[in-house]
């Protein structure tokens, strides 16, 4: 290549290096602060890019982002509380490890993850960008609504224990999404005539509200949880675990990849998806949710599959397919620089400098990470009755942070109830979450398909996209009932044998 | 004595009241006394956002006090708009980034708690961005007029970003002045609606320029018009919408516009300081470079131009949502 002079001139220089390590840094810090985001952060920090050089501004931002969507999974797995709405999925099993004294462990899987799932969509965006581009171009509503009944056919694995329990909290879910704005005709749907609901329920409020409320409340119900006299901390993850977890965190890495790559579906979607996915294909399949370090490596590796392959779209389309990568588009066009096909032509050698930054990104991520284990797990050997005051008061200011306003507050508190009942009740709000995230989804595209289609159902066979997923489907809906049937029979069976015994 | 004594102590008084009233005018003079908050009624990230930071930043070098962005958003802009129209501590040094979301939010959106227009001061119109009819490469309109015609036989389908977006809005009144067939299609922001465009779901859309700039250089879509007055310096070639003459098109003229408002109780005082310091800021460099890079024209109009501006606008939305039956 004769612009490799170029593009290691252009790569190596001390304002890069120290760019992607203060973005990553950053991130961290303020991904696994509850209501400071990675996109709040990334947009803060945009203004200060301005001055710098085109590439080591960019790769602030990505440092960021990518930092980002690993801290949201500390908070979420020490204090239940997901820092960012992408780690949603990391809670339900981090936050059982922690409580078990693993911690560490949970850490540990949720970064060695991340980096692993970050380093394959970072593979995917050099290598497949040009292909990948093209696949979400042939992703049109009509396909997305296929992927959101497939996704959601996933719920059916994730009601743990009583299917008609998981689909009560699967609909409330959707019921709750359906709160705010018409997408079609702007009309307000059960917003009760309160301004604060028509941009629908706010979703950090409902998270926090959800999973740590319920946490806080239980400990002050019982009043007495007897101390955990062990470092609580515990011992960092085996190799040997590591390799249990590879092939989900491989798989979830591709489901964050593809996703990633189709403008408008986001890493909280993806991390529930490869979650669901790998507990369907585990051989611990029960213990998921109660504490598998599998379900956190899927779930880590499912968002941050996804970071890499949001540039997919960005710089090989010049579409961006979220906000964060909206912003860094932002950034390239503040440098005179334009992301597209044309980019690839003109500033070939600035891409490669680039990718050679966002492979970087990777591996600092991994070294910032261990620093942050280090002196976060800490955290978890904080008696409770410290902790939790602390805990409840990151609660209200992440809820205020997000829209500096205070009916979040309100609203995470009124969560927080239903969480508990949750709880109580033995309501899994996994389906709750999955509902609440896909059903707006499965709304739109439905509708929108219709509109592209002219009402005409064709729409929904066009192609071979369409194929794919309702044969998934289809195969998700009919493995589940001869699952359901199979056991029902093993259970009369052995009833009659009992009885005959 | 006595008179001494009271001649001191007028003089005394008088001396003080003559001190107060300099420092009151000094002070006036001296706007802002703390720092200014720009309320952003969008997240962050936006082209709103992107802007209001921009602009933040260089104001506070020209007033030597911080600017502060707040971002407020929901429900369009409506909630951000509407905590400024309240008031409340500090609305003497309380902003508002407008953008088109004021007219059209209150043109779409039943029981606002807010006039926007006699509920404001308008400061600043800070750029214009115009939006651009475009349609898929493969499509076979060459021209306005063809599609037009087309579109009165068959029916067209328009993405957009999402209801009550300029986009949408752009759209509507087409579809209104040329009394054509036309579907809206709502996505959930630019990113989302334009694979729909470029892989030929939807017939055309009017997308703000800086979205498609890059998609119309590279041959992805085809501008058939712009939506400005004027054409655009960035797309010598290609008509605007008034242009074409026929079809009402003589009455499309509209551009996502964004400019800084602020309370009706705002000081006057502070109108004429922040209305120098932005003429300023519109001069500089930094400022000129930014705007270009958003493909967008540097705003016209200041103070009572630019509240007719609005005044206009409002009607003219409120016009189109009414007949599309948007909303209410």
């Amino acid at each position: 290549m004769e612009n490799f002079s170029e593009v290691i001139q252009l790569f190596f220089s001390l304002e890069n290096f120290l760019a992607i390590a203060a973005g990553v840094v950053i991130g961290v810090v303020v991904g696994s602060i509850p209501g400071l985001t990675a996109t709040m952060a990334v947009a803060l920090a945009l203004p200060f890019t301005f001055s710098m050089q085109p590439i080591a501004a960019i790769l602030l931002l990505v440092g960021i982002y990518k930092g980002g969507m690993y801290g949201g999974s500390i908070t979420a797995i020490l204090i239940r509380t997901p820092g960012s709405p992408a780690s949603a999925c990391t809670l339900l099993d981090g936050y059982p490890m922690a409580q078990q004294g693993h911690a560490k462990k949970a850490l540990k899987a949720a970064l060695y993850s991340s980096v692993i799932a970050d380093f394959i969509s970072n593979i995917a965006l050099i290598f497949f960008a040009a292909y990948l581009a093209k696949i979400a171009l042939n992703f049109g509503a009509p396909e997305f609504f296929w992927l959101i009944c497939f996704s959601l056919t996933i719920i059916i694995s994730l009601a743990s224990g009583s299917m008609i329990k998981g689909l009560m909290a699967a609909l409330l879910g959707i019921l709750l999404s359906l709160v705010g704005l018409d997408s079609v005709f702007g009309s307000q749907r059960l917003t009760f005539d309160n301004y604060n609901l028509m941009d629908s329920i706010s979703f950090i409020p409902l998270l926090i509200g959800l999973f740590a409320i319920p946490e806080i409340m239980e400990f002050y119900r019982k009043k007495a949880i007897p101390h955990i006299k062990a470092k609580a901390s515990g011992v960092g993850l085996t190799f040997a675990e590591l390799k249990r977890c590879m092939k989900s965190i491989v798989r979830g890495s591709l489901i964050g990849v593809i996703i990633g790559a189709i403008p408008g579906t986001g890493a909280t979607a993806a991390a529930f998806i490869s979650y669901s996915d790998a507990r369907r294909r585990s051989p611990n399949k029960a213990n998921f949710g109660k504490g598998e370090v599998e379900g956190v490596a899927a779930a880590e590796a499912g968002n941050n599959g996804v970071a890499g392959a949001t540039m997919i779209p960005l710089l090989s389309l010049g579409i961006p397919g979220d906000v964060i990568t909206a912003i860094i588009l932002g950034a390239f066009m503040v440098h005179g620089l334009t992301p597209g096909p044309i980019m690839f032509q003109e500033n070939l050698s600035l891409i490669y400098a680039l990718f050679m930054g966002i492979m970087l990104s990777s591996v600092i991520l991994l070294v910032v990470g261990n620093v942050a284990i280090k002196y976060f797990s800490l955290i978890a050997d904080i008696p409770k009755s410290i902790l939790f005051p602390i805990v409840l008061m990151f609660c209200v200011y992440g809820s205020y942070a997000v829209n500096n306003d205070a009916f979040d507050i309100g609203l995470m508190v009124a969560f927080g109830v239903l969480g508990y009942i949750f709880n109580r009740a033995a309501i899994p709000a996994a389906p709750f979450l999955i509902g609440f995230i896909l059903g707006p989804m499965f709304e739109d595209n439905l509708r929108r398909s219709l509109l592209i289609g002219s009402n005409d159902l064709s729409i929904f066979v066009r192609g071979p996209i369409t194929w794919f997923f309702i044969a998934l489907t289809v195969g998700s809906i009919a493995l589940a009932l001869y699952r359901f049937v199979e056991a029902r029979r093993k259970a009369q069976q052995g009833d009659s044998t009992s009885k005959s015994a | 004595m006595k008179n001494i004594l009271s001649a001191t102590c007028m003089a005394a008084c008088s001396g003080a009241l003559a001190l107060s009233l300099m420092a009151s005018t000094a002070s006036a003079d001296e706007w802002p006394t703390k720092d200014i908050h720009l309320v952003v009624p969008y997240a962050p990230g936006g082209t709103t956002d992107v802007l209001s930071r921009r602009v933040a930043d260089l104001l506070s070098q020209e007033l030597g006090a911080n600017v502060i962005v707040e971002n407020r958003p929901g429900a369009g802009s409506t909630v951000g708009t509407g905590r400024v129209a309240r008031g409340g501590r500090d609305i003497d040094h309380t902003l508002l980034m407008a953008s088109p979301g004021h007219t059209i939010g209150a043109a779409i959106y039943p029981g606002l708690t807010y006039d926007p227009v006699e509920d404001f001061v308008f400061l600043q119109n800070m750029v214009d961005i115009p939006n651009v009819m475009v349609v898929p490469a493969d499509s076979p309109y060459q021209n306005v007029v063809e599609f037009i015609e087309a579109a009165k036989e068959e029916n067209m389908t328009f993405s957009h970003s999402g209801v009550g977006s300029s986009i949408h809005m752009s759209g509507e009144l087409f579809k209104t002045l040329t009394d054509t067939n036309m579907t809206a299609v709502p996505f959930a922001g630019s990113g989302a609606s334009l694979p729909a465009l470029l892989g030929g779901d939807v017939d055309v859309s009017f997308e703000n320029m800086p979205t498609v700039l890059s998609h119309i250089r590279s041959g992805d879509l085809r501008a058939l018009a712009v939506t400005s007055a004027e054409r655009s310096e960035y797309l010598p070639d290609v008509p605007t919408l008034s242009e074409i003459g026929e079809y009402n098109l003589d009455q499309f003229v509209t551009t996502a516009w964004f400019g800084l408002i602020a309370q009706s109780s705002f000081p006057e005082e502070a109108q004429s300081v922040m209305q120098d310091a932005l003429a300023k800021v519109m001069q500089r460099e930094e400022f000129l470079d930014f705007a270009k890079q958003l493909g967008a024209q540097p705003g016209t109009v200041a103070g009572d131009e630019f509240k007719q501006f609005i005044t206009d606008d409002l009607q003219r939305w409120e016009a189109v949502a009414e007949q599309a039956g948007i909303s209410q």
